[in-house]
């Protein structure tokens, strides 16, 4: 929990769940707060436009009638072949979404070296909530001990995922994992056999050996994103940032007539105050 | 599961948990709650007829976790009244209509706690029988500042010919309703008009009011949310009762008596507590009565 709640960017997130419930097995249950564990460190811009600095938003366009689409008149459509598609309303998108979950339900404990990380697809941490604070460091110290992960079924937003729950450091933390079918084929990667004498093998082996190392993750890090935030600070320093114009929503107030009558009425509080 | 079985106006309604405490900090149970909604049933009522009810349920309570649902559910009685209203595109949604008592505790046996409704009936979902100002104060701001608004706004629209009505939010704000009952008035014109009267509030008492969402300019002042004039939003219905660590009630009250209470500099007199609304209630009538019936044409929006 160290590292989420001192990340460099850790003033923008105050520690909100995105989900809440229970985890359970058997006869426990344990009450949790499904958080973040990480924050990829990508900088990302706002895309302006170059005349006024306004900030640049996406909109919805037909290219048949070359105007705008408005949110109302904007619909789902399932491609089956060129320019053509099957129409899919929410109500039916909402009829095979599984409803939302309040536990996570481990079904299984497996040993967490039998998946291989292709599977990962999300890092989450459970954080205990009131009452679950001893059921939860219980668990946290016997998943430990025995080297155990488990596996449970949890719906989170509109999917249902299959999700690995392991104790991590003192804390538990969840991975949703790719479904079998999500995994595409490895089998045309692998070359085809060839005979490899006992030299070459050697050779490998020891190369290999030469380079072994504890995982230590601090010594690495994003290079460009360094530059990038030290070229940011430089540049803070330097000159004054560019303004986007105020949002001119004021301007837009309404009907003239309706103006006018509200300033003459508000003329009138003002002076009777 | 604890069951009782009870008759209400001919239904029987199968009740469940009555003991459990839902207002734990307090000890106020589901048969509280019910007992409430059963008193308070006759002036809550003709607010929720014929609105589709957006349920909001605290099933362990106000402390825990809540949802909202806006479908009826599916596991309701036969004989429970309900409305197809659109959604989006060519889609309809069955919703609930609590027009009478039984419906109100069968909803309430829900752990429905609050009661949100659409500020349209489900026959009409795009004519807005009122205009609101929903006004929710920032940080280090309160509810005695709400008053301060909601008393300006008052005037500010009665020199406009329009009378207007106030509830608390039962939560930190307060709420002025404008009746309209008209059916030509639409969503467009409610919209096009509170926000011309929050821009203009803001620019006269700029640091008393913004009418603007961001939570930056929302600091020490009252957030006029005129946006829930707008056929997808709800409001918290009048007499409903608010998940917070007390039962407290969104609650109507007379305009001199809030300038009495904004007076006293106490915000915990805004706060109507379920017992004293039912006790006021009995007393003084409905004082949110005219808010359906009374008709007003919005002015000076052409000439609709």
């Amino acid at each position: 929990m160290k590292n989420y709640s001192e990340s460099d960017r850790g003033n923008e997130m105050a520690v909100q769940g995105i989900w809440s419930g229970t985890i359970s097995f058997s006869l426990v249950a344990i009450p949790v707060q499904l958080v973040k564990a990480v924050e990829p460190g990508r900088v990302s811009f706002r895309l302006l436009h170059s005349k006024d600095y306004s900030p640049l938003q996406r909109r919805m366009f037909c290219p048949e009638e070359d105007k705008e689409v408005p949110p109302e008149e904007i619909i789902r459509g399932y491609e089956i072949g060129p320019d053509k598609y099957i129409l899919i309303t929410d109500e039916e998108l909402e009829s095979v979404s599984p409803e939302r979950s309040r536990t996570i339900e481990i079904v299984e404990f497996i040993d967490l070296k039998e998946v291989d990380p292709i599977y990962y697809d999300h890092p989450y941490y459970l954080v205990p909530s009131k009452g679950g604070e001893k059921a939860y460091r219980l668990l946290v110290e016997a998943m430990r001990r025995t080297n155990k992960a488990g596996l449970a079924k949890f719906v989170l937003g509109e999917r249902e995922y299959l999700v690995a729950v392991k104790s991590t450091e003192g804390v538990l933390s969840l991975i949703t994992l790719h479904y079998r079918n999500e995994i595409l084929s490895d089998e045309d990667i692998s070359p085809k056999e060839e005979k490899i004498d006992d030299e070459e093998k050697g050779r490998m082996k020891r190369s290999i050996k030469k380079m072994i190392a504890d995982f230590n993750p601090e010594k690495y890090a994003d290079g460009r994103r360094k530059k990038i935030v030290a070229l940011l600070k430089k540049k803070v320093k330097e000159a004054a940032p560019v303004q986007a114009p105020e949002i001119e929503e004021e301007a837009a107030e309404g009907p003239a007539d309706l103006i006018a009558a509200l300033q003459e009425s508000m003329r009138k509080v003002k002076k009777s105050r | 599961m604890s069951r009782k079985v009870v008759e209400v106006s001919g239904r029987r309604l199968s009740l469940s948990n009555l003991e459990k405490d839902l207002y734990p900090s307090y000890g106020f149970t589901k048969a509280h709650i019910l007992e409430y909604y059963r008193r308070i049933a006759k002036f809550i009522l003709p607010h929720l007829k014929d609105r589709a009810l957006t349920l909001k349920r605290y099933p362990e309570g106000v402390e825990k976790d809540f949802f909202f649902e806006k479908r009826c559910p599916s596991h309701r009685p036969a004989w429970l009244k309900t409305a197809k209203i659109p959604r989006d595109n060519e889609e309809v949604m069955t919703v609930c209509l609590v027009n009478d008592l039984e419906t109100l505790i069968w909803v309430e046996n829900l752990a429905s706690v609050e009661l949100h409704v659409p500020l349209a009936r489900a026959g009409s979902p795009e004519t807005p029988d009122s205009m609101v100002f929903d006004l929710d104060p920032g940080d280090r701001a309160n509810i005695l500042d709400c008053a301060k608004v909601a008393l300006i706004l008052l005037e500010l629209l009665s020199g406009l010919g329009l009378a207007s009505y106030v509830k608390t939010s039962g939560k930190k704000g307060l709420h002025v309703y404008v009746p309209l009952n008209r059916k030509e008035t639409t969503f467009e014109d409610t919209k096009k008009f509170s926000k011309a009267v929050a821009i203009i509030m803001q620019k006269n008492y700029p640091d008393l009011v913004t009418a603007k969402m961001a939570k930056e300019y929302r600091k020490g002042r009252v957030f006029i949310n005129w946006s829930q004039n707008d056929s997808s939003k709800t409001m918290i219905c009048v007499y409903s009762l608010r998940a917070r660590e007390r039962p407290v009630v969104s609650f109507p009250l007379g305009w001199k008596e809030l300038e009495g209470l904004a007076g006293q500099g106490d915000p915990e007199k805004l706060l109507v507590i379920q017992s004293e609304a039912v006790r006021r209630a009995e007393k003084q009538g409905d004082l949110f009565r005219e808010v359906l019936v009374k008709k007003q044409k919005l002015p000076h929006l052409g000439d609709r």
